[in-house]
């Protein structure tokens, strides 16, 4: 994926789930990239999940409304739904502390 | 928003999701089935025709955000580069291709080469236009596999080629069906058939009559319909054929063999007529030539056999032989060299008198003068002739009036019309030595045989006081009626 191998100690492993193009999947996306980049840089690693391509992935993460963000690393896990536009929400939600 | 532990059911994070779906933050939904599973409903149903089209269509497609990252591919993109979604999503558009990535321009194609997992790239057509998803700009591109359609180019290229090299053929060229009927004819083809070939059989086409005798034993075996039906479906080697009604009387080697397909099996034949007409003119060229040489060389072997007895009966040494044998075989290889030089066609009377008195005709003095109307003897005439005309030389240079200081030599011609082209020549000498009349030797006698039975002529000679004199007189019609003779035997 974009960015780097992080370790896993201090790196940020992060799962979207999105459902093909939709509108909200395309700019969860996008938004997604730019906070990482911006906050996270050379400390992340994305995977981005197509539902719509294998709807049986969602079982794992319980994933009910798309789009949705899971931070899997680090621990514990945390989940964000919605298309990410609101950046202050996404940092308090993924616990990242501006630098 | 929340956040939970994986371990923990989904309620936990229930009122966060219904909350979002309320709020409109998203725009699908996953929902349980009891057979199928899991399955994504799209909250926004207009789409889904949409994404059925795009992700059935034969072309591959991709979405790529700001920056040119990659948001979403079609399954057939996925099929095009041998890599799943998730290799794709998130990735760079850049990263798909090979070299320097394609310079995008809306609404416009441009070519590419896509990378591909464990092949060699391949050549794409790139069409992209910018479009905006919710605040987001996005650029939608397709990609075009282009490698059937080089390889229809090229096939058709091949196809062009292959037909030009068919139309060009010098051969004619006909493609038989394995019915017999003709479904392909090259040009040359077209201008020998007696009618549009396509269609017809051969032999409706073409017809054709044995050239060679061995040949017409061979076809006369075939009616139209069994030469028809043996050209589609036997091969056919190197008969001589020509073709009725053909002006030119061309001769042509007609061969036929298989067509097969790629499969090995046999769709029909091709025929093909080759021209020899010229091949055969030169074949024929060359015997004529071989017997002419044939010939020639057995006439010279005579000649020199019999010049070689005469001259050694009427030798009184072996140094007189050598002298007189060796002049006359000169003047032999001068009356050859004039032929050769002329390429057997001959030479004027007045020029061979000059080849063969030429050590005699000093500047200074004129001592053989030469007088009469231009007449062009035949080739078969310059051997016979140039021999007297060195006998007389000889007998003069040894005997008479090329013997002194001051005797001199007039020759004087004229031809007398009508058929029998009768030439009358004097060979008067002066002032020489005074020769007795019974000198005759075997020159004289030389000169009395050739002109009798090779130039069919006479010879009269005074041994006058003043100098000896020759009358002689040959007719050219001989040689005419000879040349007759000769290509009636030749044709026979």
């Amino acid at each position: 994926m974009t960015g780097q191998h992080v370790s896993e100690l201090e790196g940020y492993n992060l799962r979207l789930y999105v459902a093909g193009q939709t509108p909200k999947s395309i700019a969860a996306v996008s938004n997604l990239k730019k906070i990482c980049e911006q906050h996270l840089s050379g400390r992340y690693e994305i995977e981005i999940i197509d539902l719509m391509k294998d709807p049986a992935l969602a079982i794992r993460h319980q994933i009910v409304a798309i789009p949705t963000l899971i931070r899997q690393l680090p621990e514990p896990l945390k989940r964000i739904i919605g298309d990410l536009s609101n950046t202050e929400k996404v940092l308090v939600g993924l616990d990242i502390h501006p630098k | 928003m929340s956040s939970g532990d994986p371990k923990l059911p989904l309620f936990e994070d229930a009122d966060a999701t219904v909350a979002a779906i309320h709020q409109g933050d998203v725009d699908a939904v996953v929902v349980m089935r009891a057979l199928e599973g899991p399955q994504v409903i799209l909250l926004h149903g207009a789409e889904e025709p949409y994404r059925v089209l795009v992700e059935r269509m034969s072309d591959g497609a991709l979405t790529a955000g700001p920056g040119g990252v990659i948001l979403y591919v079609n399954d057939r993109l996925c099929d095009l580069t041998g890599y799943p979604s998730r290799r794709l999503v998130g990735h760079d558009l850049a990263s798909l291709f090979e070299g320097e990535p394609p310079k995008l321009v809306p609404e416009a194609t441009v070519e590419a080469s896509l990378l591909r997992n464990g092949e060699g790239p391949m050549p794409v057509a790139v069409w992209s236009r910018p479009i905006s998803i919710a605040e987001t700009t996005a650029t939608l591109v397709r990609l075009t596999d282009l490698t059937v359609h080089r390889r229809a180019e090229q096939i058709a290229a091949a196809e062009r080629f292959a037909r030009s090299v068919l139309e060009q053929a010098t051969e004619a060229v006909i493609v038989l069906a394995p019915d017999g009927r003709i479904t392909h004819a090259s040009w040359r083809a077209e201008q020998l058939a007696r009618r549009p070939p396509i269609g017809c059989t051969f032999s409706e086409a073409f017809q054709l009559e044995a050239r060679g005798t061995d040949d017409a034993g061979t076809l006369a075996h075939f009616s139209a319909e069994s030469l028809d039906s043996m050209l589609a479906t036997r091969p056919f080697h190197g008969v001589e054929v020509k073709l009725r009604g053909d002006d030119a009387k061309s001769a042509f080697l007609l061969s036929a063999g298989p067509l097969v397909d790629e499969n090995k099996a046999n769709v029909g034949s091709i025929v093909t007529l080759t021209d020899i007409t010229e091949r055969k003119r030169a074949e024929e060229q060359q015997t004529t030539l071989v017997a002419e040489l044939n010939h020639r060389v057995k006439n010279i072997l005579a000649i020199v056999q019999s010049i070689a007895a005469q001259t050694v009966r009427s030798s009184r040494s072996l140094e007189s032989f050598a002298d007189t044998f060796t002049g006359r075989l000169k003047a032999l290889a001068i009356a050859h060299d004039i032929l050769t030089q002329t390429r057997w066609i001959g030479i004027g009377l007045s020029e061979l008198l000059a080849a063969v008195l030429a050590p005699y005709r000093s500047p200074e003095g004129a001592r053989v003068t030469m007088s009469g109307p231009a007449i062009m003897l035949p080739a078969r005439a310059v051997v016979p002739l140039s021999m007297v005309l060195h006998e007389l030389t000889t007998n003069a240079a040894k005997y008479g009036a090329l013997a002194t200081r001051r005797g001199n030599v007039e020759i004087t011609w004229h031809l007398r019309g009508g058929d029998d082209q009768l030439v009358e020549l004097v060979w008067q000498e002066r002032e020489g030595r005074k020769m007795k009349q019974a000198s005759g030797g075997f020159g004289t006698k030389l000169i009395d045989h050739v002109i009798s039975h090779d130039l069919d002529g006479s010879t009269k000679v005074e041994f006058d006081p003043a100098g000896v004199r020759w009358e002689i007189a040959f007719r050219l019609s001989i040689f005419a009626e000879a040349r007759a003779t000769a290509s009636r035997s030749s044709t026979a």
